[in-house]
């Protein structure tokens, strides 16, 4: 077999087993909480919220629920998604089977980040899609709200959510190295609540670009002085790549030499 | 005859820095038999079985698959051959039988879904193979775990502990399933146990390893022949001072730790006859006689201190 088959056959595999586990039931569970209980605000205070004449209600409507999403829930999902994702292979003792087959380490490792990555996506991809359901859904029970009237900003909101997930994939490296290296999933659960709480507390410091836990905040603001807003890749973005580059490589070596017991 | 599929020289290998766990172990396992590796609990078997796989990373030594030394450049040649169930089996509790087979297979070239239905009816799963892993018994998953590592056709299957777990009726099935493939398609067998009498039945060769260290190794043959013809026997007499008035005058030694067997040692089974002959005359009644395992006896003074 050659590298790409390695590593392809390796991903695939990873998918087949999500089947059926609590991360693949997070991930959807995730992406609809704050579409939910946007539906009932919208539906029970929906007499405050319409739109003056004009305005497209969108904007507001999917913003907030973005901003609702990235301080917290988003980072708390990938730090528990990464961590069950691994825990599987832990708790099946399967990583002295994995590296005993014919195949090589590195497609193990990086078969698996694959999953992980792809896991993020396809929630924030819910996500989005929730969102604009949710939006539909009080638009056509309500008319005043608008919502049918207009079209929401795909472009702009879709910018917005790309900017969270390249923000958070320094997290993932992370993330994935420890859950990787660790049994016992509190440890990584443990260090990453931590860490995103301090990111929370630091994110405004000038230093908090260098803090990959604070770069999810950071990515709904400008902080660079490169544009006003909306840029598909602001500084925190390529520093976020730089991390998930560095931790998934640092952690891919630290595995290959580690002792499998 | 003469290949090695398997041989390590001076394996060292120590978990912490204060002992050594594997120390110049030196392992060789012939192509087409059956080799049995014995140690008490502890006795750094499994870690053995760890460090020729590759999963540990041996302090100093060698280590030779097939004639080829195991390096990273042979890594995933080697590893094509071999079908291997370690300690506990690596299953999927979420998924059943047959997609944690599927996984299993789609990590290596070429297993048809026949070969998955096929082992399946190996080691009699067939029936429970809808059946998530988490609800299997524990001598089931040992089971699947075996399914596993024959997926392949491997030419060597390791096999650390393979019994445990399982019951009377599988253990057999197990032994049977080992000779069956060792005769019909000539597979090399590495099967790890603490239990003597297992390996007797089943083994061609054996190892026998201690802190770490190889005690003894050669074939199955030249250890039962290695403690000559000599034989234990346990009596269970009636009247035990009596009794052993009568041994003296026969210059038979009670070997017995305990006072509720006599044990002595007979060069021959007539020399038995002849013990309980001379017992009866002194009206001693003779409840039970057993011919001990000798290699069980063997066993146990070679791995006590
Ligand atoms: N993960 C580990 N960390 C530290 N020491 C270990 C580890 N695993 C095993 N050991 C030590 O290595 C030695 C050999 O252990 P090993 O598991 O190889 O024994 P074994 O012969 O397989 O025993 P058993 O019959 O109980 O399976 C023991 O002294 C054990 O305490
Ligand atoms: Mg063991």
């Amino acid at each position: 077999m050659t590298a790409i088959t390695h590593y392809t056959t390796s991903t695939v595999n990873e998918f087949q087993k999500l089947k059926r586990t609590f991360a693949f039931w997070l991930t959807i569970i995730s992406a609809l909480f704050i579409p939910i209980i946007y539906l009932l605000y919208y539906l029970i205070k929906y007499k405050q919220l319409i739109p003056t004449e004009g305005v497209n209600p969108w904007d507001k409507f999917i913003v907030e629920q973005i901003r609702a999403a990235v301080p917290l829930l988003v980072p708390m999902f990938i730090v528990l998604v990464t961590s069950l994702i691994v825990q599987i292979e832990h708790k099946s003792s399967g990583l002295k089977h994995l590296f005993a087959l014919p195949i090589p380490k590195w497609s193990i490792y990086f078969g698996k980040l694959t999953a992980v990555v792809c896991t993020i996506i396809i929630a924030y991809t819910l996500f989005f899609i929730f969102m604009v359901s949710v939006g539909y859904i009080v638009g056509m029970i309500h008319e005043e709200l608008k919502f049918v009237s207009f079209t929401p900003n795909y472009f702009e909101n879709i910018k917005l959510l790309f900017r969270s997930f390249i923000a958070i994939l320094g997290i993932v490296g992370l993330q994935f190295w420890l859950s990787f290296r660790m049994k016992n999933f509190i440890i990584p659960l443990g260090i990453g609540t931590v860490l995103i709480v301090t990111g929370l507390i630091v994110y405004r410091a000038e230093e908090a670009v260098y803090f990959p836990y604070a770069y999810n905040m950071l990515s709904l603001f400008p902080i660079d002085k490169d544009l006003d807003s909306l840029i598909w890749f602001p500084t925190v973005s390529i520093y976020s790549l730089g991390y998930f580059l560095l931790f998934s490589l640092i952690g891919y070596i630290d595995i290959n030499r580690k002792n499998i017991t | 005859m003469n290949q090695l599929i398997v041989k390590t020289k001076n394996l060292n290998f120590s978990y912490t820095k204060t002992r050594k766990d594997i120390e110049d172990l030196g392992l060789e396992v012939p192509k087409g038999s059956i080799y049995g590796f014995l140690g008490p609990n502890g006795s750094g078997k499994s870690t053995t079985i760890r460090l020729i796989l590759g999963l540990l990373k041996k302090q100093s030594g060698n280590v030779s698959l097939f004639n080829k030394e195991h390096t990273a450049k042979t890594r995933l040649e080697n590893l094509d051959k071999i079908g291997a169930l370690i300690e506990n089996p690596s299953l999927y509790g979420h998924l059943n039988a047959v997609e944690n087979l599927k996984i299993a297979a789609n990590y290596r070239n070429g297993i048809s879904l026949e070969r998955i239905n096929e082992v399946l009816e190996i080691v009699k799963l067939t029936h429970a193979k809808k059946k998530k892993v988490k609800a299997y018994s524990l001598g089931m998953k040992q089971r699947l775990g075996l399914a596993v590592s024959l997926l392949s056709n491997p030419e060597l299957v390791i096999l650390d502990e393979p019994t445990n777990g399982l019951d009377p009726k599988g253990i057999i099935e197990m032994r049977t399933l080992i000779k069956e493939l060792n005769e019909q398609y000539g597979t090399t067998i590495f099967i790890s146990s603490h239990l003597l009498s297992e390996i007797e039945k089943t083994c061609t060769h054996v190892g026998i390893i201690r802190d770490g260290k190889m005690l003894y190794q050669d074939t199955v043959k030249a250890l039962k022949q290695s403690k000559g013809k000599k034989m234990m026997v346990d009596l269970e007499v009636d009247k035990f001072i009596d009794a052993m008035t009568v041994l003296e005058e026969l210059n038979k030694e009670n070997t017995s730790l305990t006072d509720e067997f006599i044990q002595i040692e007979v060069e021959s089974k007539t020399e038995i006859t002849t013990v309980i002959d001379a017992l009866r005359a002194k009206n001693i009644a003779v409840y039970q006689v057993s011919i001990k395992n000798n290699l069980e006896e063997l066993f146990l003074s070679l791995t006590e201190n």
